[in-house]
């Protein structure tokens, strides 16, 4: 047993998972925002890379890892309920072009900013849990403490949102509306609140995420999130941006895809490996692959 | 004013002909009163200004939006460069040309499984590419030169041309100055092209692609044919801007290409004006200039401009500027000359302006 799990294709798989994992809890903070609002949120990775950087710098003020991580995620769920409110909703009902102009923006702001205040060096972050292999029988096993926290917090961030949505009031409340507002605002539902909730709740998730990132090998610099980004954006894409269930898949496809192509390729063609995913994914189910069938409406 | 007027009205290929002719010839003119400094800003600017116009082209004329176009400049910079290195006396036309094919074909690729895709899913699509093509031309670093990059020298100033200059720095003066006419006669041509494809048949179509894509089905346009065929012709003119970009820095590395860039090429855009020629020159002198003005707000503000802060100053300019022309005035500087117009001369009845794009 031991052997096989110390086997690189045991690595991979292990490798390919804890990326993945991070790919679909982003994926799904996107899939979220684009349920309540209809908005691609560019700066998403770049938001959450703020809060990481207002949360975790206070470890050099002798504030605890854990501390810190609530900082983080409290700084990222603020930042994202006051972009909805400052730069998206003035842009309801314009071209769709338009948000996406507004958040590339916003994107291109905040690195630059992050850069200018905590410059572009790379810093690492104390993570909580050692990152050395686990050894079985004299044979290294490719996990480590902090691959399993990792793959736990993730997971339970995951639960937790789809209980919310499921079991709760609010859940139900932010459901309908992004269903049907008109019909939600008629049963007393504050849409707008619920917008705003929407983001808050995704810039969280996406807060998380960005500390586990920067926690790990990856470290924290103002374009830590970039790639991140936009391997969670193809795997929201191939789970068609309006499934949950199907960003989570779809990032975890895209995160053992890509560990495959590094381990037998090359770690700079891992890029292309996702983008041909969606090719693929889209030549077979244009609305993605988890969505119900639906048809546009002229 | 015959030249201004051919380029924000509709008329005919002969005066937009004349219009472009002497724009061409007017910054011709000044280059010469220029330091070579200046020049060289000016060379960059014309490269990049066509690579706005395609991404406008897109954008403003078809509805779609890229953020590949940086992509497909470092595809057109290496089917140049690579094409240079080897071969040192291929007139500059036909490297030229080469990348405008090759950029146009990698336009193609991407389109056609892109051109499913509306929107947001089409931006998110480009991004993923222009993520993709640096480290690809770090991977194949046998034919791009890896990250070193690959270094050529095609922008040869020719003899008469160095002769018109004396002095010290002549050859200089003379290098700087020829890069800089090559640029804009190259930019000239391009614009003259889009001038003729805005007001053609295909433009016309896409408009309305744009504004409502059952109306233009119903008419016979092909939808997926005209988006794709949109995507090509703005995939081509990055890949000429690209080549000329990287032509006049003789040299070609993946650093020139990052996706950030694909930012600036979207706020130069919009800051000009999206889908309009004037909007691109503009969008160009920006890019031109944009040290010169950066340098200025770091004086004026007192910030070190080797300070963090004074490094990641254009970056944080020119992000706000995006966001606010878009929430503010989202067709950008264009659109101020409307009321400028008003202010000027009094119409009893002003034209209603057109719906936003």
């Amino acid at each position: 047993m031991s052997v096989f799990l110390s086997s690189p294709l045991m690595h991979n798989i292990f490798a390919g998972f804890a990326q993945g994992i991070i790919y679909s809890l982003v994926a799904l903070s996107l899939v979220i925002i684009w349920q309540s609002t209809h908005v691609l949120n560019f700066a998403q990775g770049a938001m959450a890379m703020i809060a990481t950087y207002i949360g975790m710098t206070e470890i050099d003020r002798g504030i605890g890892y854990w501390w810190c991580v609530i900082i983080s995620v409290v700084v990222g769920m603020t930042l994202g309920g006051v972009t909805e409110r400052v730069l998206i909703r003035p842009l309801y009902g314009k071209p769709e072009i338009n948000p996406i102009v507004v958040m590339i923006g916003f994107l291109g702001f905040l690195e630059a900013l992050a850069a200018a205040i905590w410059t572009s060096t790379t810093r690492n972050i104390a993570e909580p849990f050692s990152q050395i292999y686990f050894k079985s029988n004299g044979h290294l096993v490719f996990l480590s403490s902090f691959v399993i926290f990792q793959i736990v917090l993730a997971m339970g961030i995951m639960l937790s949102v789809a209980a919310l949505f499921r079991f709760t009031k609010l859940g139900l409340q932010l459901r309908a509306s992004a269903l049907a507002p008109e019909v939600s605002r008629l049963l007393g539902v504050r849409v707008s609140r619920m917008l705003t909730i929407g983001w808050t709740l995704s810039a969280g998730v996406g807060a998380i995420a960005a500390v586990i990132i920067a926690s790990g090998n990856f470290g924290l610099f103002p374009a830590n999130m970039d790639g991140i980004f936009v391997a969670s954006f193809i795997a929201a894409a191939v789970g068609g941006l309006e499934s949950p269930l199907g960003a989570v898949a779809g990032g975890l496809i895209i995160g053992l895809t890509e560990q495959f192509i590094v381990a037998y390729w090359s770690p700079d063609v891992a890029p292309l490996g996702g983008i041909i995913i969606l090719v693929i994914a889209l030549m077979i189910r244009p609305q993605g692959l988890f969505t119900k069938n639906t048809i546009r409406r002229v | 004013m015959d030249w201004w007027r051919s380029l924000r009205t509709q008329e005919t290929t002969h005066s937009r002909f004349i219009g472009m002719l002497s724009l061409t010839v007017l910054t011709l003119v000044i280059t010469f009163f220029l330091p070579p400094v200046a020049d060289s800003q000016l060379a960059g600017g014309a490269a990049i200004a066509i690579v706005v116009l395609g991404l406008s082209w897109l954008t403003g004329w078809s509805g779609q939006i890229s953020l590949g176009n940086s992509g497909f400049m470092a595809v057109g910079a290496y089917a140049a460069g690579i094409w240079a290195h080897h071969h040192t006396s291929t007139p500059l036309v036909f490297t030229l040309i080469l990348a405008l094919v090759v950029g146009g074909i990698s336009g193609l690729i991407i389109a056609i499984p892109s051109t499913r895709l509306r929107g947001p899913y089409l931006a998110g699509m480009t991004l993923a590419f222009s993520a993709a093509v640096t480290p690809l031309a770090q991977n194949f670093s046998s034919v791009t030169g890896g990250e070193g990059g690959l270094f050529f020298n095609s922008l040869v100033t020719p003899k008469w041309f160095l002769h018109l200059f004396s002095g010290p720095y002549a050859a200089i003066n003379a290098n700087a100055q020829w890069s800089a006419d090559l640029a804009v006669v190259v930019a000239g041509v391009m614009f003259f092209f889009m001038a003729n494809l805005f007001h053609s048949r295909t433009g016309r179509a896409m408009r309305l692609v744009r504004d409502n894509d059952v109306a233009a089905e119903l008419m016979g346009v092909n939808l997926a044919r005209a988006r794709t065929s949109a995507f090509v012709v703005s995939a081509a003119f990055a890949g000429i801007g690209g080549a000329l970009y990287s032509l006049l820095q003789a040299s070609v590395r993946p650093e020139t290409f990052p996706i950030g860039l694909s930012i600036t090429l979207l706020t130069l855009m919009v800051l000009g004006g999206i889908g309009t020629l004037s909007g691109a020159v503009i969008g160009g002198i920006i890019y031109s200039f944009s040290t010169n003005l950066v340098a200025h707000v770091n004086s004026l503000t007192g910030v070190n401009p080797t300070s963090n802060v004074g490094a990641n100053m254009q970056g944080m300019i020119f992000s706000v500027l995006l966001i606010v022309t878009m929430l503010f005035a989202p067709r950008g500087i264009v659109s101020l000359k409307t009321p400028l117009r008003r202010l000027f001369r009094a119409r009893p009845l002003a034209p209603a302006a057109k719906e936003v794009h």
